[in-house]
């Protein structure tokens, strides 16, 4: 999630959340496929429609799209491989939403407000 | 016990989110998969030209794992190196490699030379693919030879 967020940061996150929250809104979730806990933004909201593939995908009423804040050009010049993201496991359900992460307490000199990002889609 | 590590310690989250990225090694070209094609090719010759039978029933096992590895190569191809911007490039994509794999499950079951065969023009269409969207000059090093 760089440059937003960097490994290692303390975030606060509610887990108190019953709905995807909006497009730009950082969540921490259940990844489809392997389960694990992972960190992305929310990209599309339930019924919005997504470029995919060649075409489109209109999420379904419990769905999100969440996607890295770097391309892949700019991972691979951060020294990462491919986001691991929906445009790799597709649109995330709402029963793998774990909470919204609200703000940065660690390191203290980058306390405060997770940077916004230009969504990509 | 020094007051500030404990209240680090009191403060640090106890719970750990990935962001994480694979890693490939951005590598990728047919001509593995072409090669163990051709040794199951050239085994089915080998296997037509001679009638021991434990030749026979080597030959029939090594083609099976010949096969494994071609369908493997194929697979690391479609999911690995083909992003959904190639089938700008390459329409029939999906269509091609459910075609190569099929195939290579009839070259594991056949020992008819002619299913090997295909199996290698199927996999001369993949190569194409692959350097229609830039593979040969993005994923190999230069200095590749031929």
């Amino acid at each position: 999630m760089l440059p937003a967020i960097w490994p290692g940061d303390w975030l606060v996150v509610n887990p108190r959340v019953s709905a995807w929250p909006r497009p730009g809104a950082v969540v921490v979730f259940h990844e489809p496929i392997s389960d694990a806990l992972a960190i992305k933004r929310v990209a599309a909201s339930p019924g919005e429609r997504v470029r995919f593939a060649d075409g489109y995908l209109t999420l379904a009423d419990d769905e999100a799209w969440l996607t890295a804040d770097a391309s892949e050009a700019e991972a691979a010049a951060a020294g990462f491989g491919p986001p691991i993201d929906s445009t790799r496991f597709g649109p995330v359900a709402l029963d793998r939403l774990v909470g919204r992460v609200l703000f940065r307490y660690g390191p203290l000199r980058r306390f405060g407000r997770i940077a916004a990002r230009a969504v990509r889609s | 016990m020094n007051i500030e590590r404990s209240i680090l310690r009191f403060l640090q989250p106890r719970t750990v989110v990935r962001a994480h990225c694979d890693l490939p090694c951005g590598v990728y070209d047919p001509e593995q998969a072409r090669i163990e094609a051709e040794s199951c090719y050239r085994i089915v010759e080998k296997y037509a030209a001679n009638d021991d039978t434990a030749y026979r029933t080597r030959a029939i096992h090594i083609k099976e794992e010949r096969a494994d590895l071609v369908k493997h190569h194929l697979d690391v191809l479609w999911h690995d190196y083909f992003k959904p911007e190639h089938l700008e490039k390459v329409p029939n994509l999906h269509d091609l490699f459910w075609r190569a794999n099929k195939q290579v499950s009839k070259v594991k079951a056949s020992t008819d030379l002619a299913d090997a065969k295909q199996l290698l023009a199927l996999i001369d269409e993949v190569d194409a693919a692959w350097k229609a969207t830039g593979g040969l000059e993005k994923t190999r090093m230069a200095g590749r030879p031929g």
